[in-house]
């Protein structure tokens, strides 16, 4: 019997191991992250992201990410034009509360990443690629999202702009 | 007349300046936000003075040359001119760091208006002779 005692810690300590190194592909979210949209004006930001971000470089096909964002916490700069983002004619912040980005496939490209996945906003669900790197614990990355294909005040076409320049830079910690 | 009309205008920036200052902190002990980025000691000053000098300069050329009507025009002016500048700070988009920015109006609106009630406060003292 005391033959196994050394087999099985060895083969515990592997399992274990092999777990720990599993369980680190996740990555938390530091508070210090920036979500800036630019549609020349308005321009400005998001705040309460909150998800899960499971990547290894080594392991693109087990790496997924499914976060969120919370649309009343956005930002101009302006508070009139924060009520107007959050009313009904745009974002209709109480009826769709949340922008969620969920990935379906990681892959490897010339200068980085692209998630490939679905961007879930006004009610309206669309694929989207989004290019990014990842440097030091830090993902970043850029998009462009056209408001018109999410439905977001489709009656004023020419009012505030339709397409905006999304960046992304999310430091992350294990 | 000009000296009389600069020092008018003069002790107007400093009393729009105190308002201002005395504001300032009643706002910020009221909503505890901080919006000393944009509006600080030097802002208030150089606001004040810059409006109190140029109406200074306005309403001596409308004197000057239109006499008792140039004061009734110059009294217009003023007041149309300080009633639409409040789209000024409801229309600006601060940046990104400063908190609350829907609570700025609030702040920064009455301010527009005390160069102008600091002006036509002071008038009485400063009567312009022919």
């Amino acid at each position: 019997m005391k033959k196994l005692i050394y087999p099985f810690a060895a083969f515990a300590l592997l399992a274990v191991s092999a777990f720990t190194a599993i369980k680190s592909q996740d990555w938390k979210i530091s508070d210090n992250y920036s979500i800036k949209f630019d549609g020349g004006d308005p321009s400005g930001e998001f705040k309460g992201l909150k998800g899960t971000i499971s990547f290894d470089p080594a392991n693109l096909a087990a790496s997924k990410f499914d976060a969120s964002i919370d649309v009343a916490s956005i930002n101009t700069g302006n508070g009139m034009k924060n009520t107007h983002a959050k009313s009904d004619k745009w974002f209709d912040a109480e009826k769709y509360p949340l922008i969620k980005f969920t990935s379906s496939s990681i892959t490897k490209t010339a200068g980085g990443y692209a998630a490939n996945g679905t961007l879930d906003m006004h009610g309206v669900q669309k694929p989207v690629t989004i290019p990014f790197t990842f440097d030091n614990s830090e993902f970043k990355g850029s998009f462009e999202v056209n408001r018109m294909d999410f439905n977001i005040n489709t009656a004023e076409p020419n009012h505030g702009g339709t397409k905006f320049k999304v960046d992304i830079d999310v430091p992350v910690t294990k | 007349m000009f000296k009389t009309t600069f020092v008018h205008g003069l002790i107007a920036a400093v009393l729009a300046s105190v308002a201002a200052f005395i504001y300032n902190h009643i706002y910020f002990f009221a909503t505890e936000v901080d919006f000393s980025k944009i509006i600080n000691t030097g802002s208030i000053i150089g606001f004040s003075v810059l409006i109190c000098i140029t109406a200074t300069f306005i309403y001596y050329a409308l004197v000057k040359w239109l006499r008792k009507k140039g004061e009734i025009i110059f009294g217009f002016l003023f007041s149309v001119v300080s009633f639409a500048s409040v789209m000024i700070p409801i229309s600006v988009s601060l940046p990104l760091d400063i908190k609350n920015p829907e609570l700025f109006p609030g702040l920064a609106v009455p301010m527009i208006f005390f160069p102008a009630i600091a002006w036509f406060t002071l008038k009485p003292l400063f009567p312009v002779k022919d």
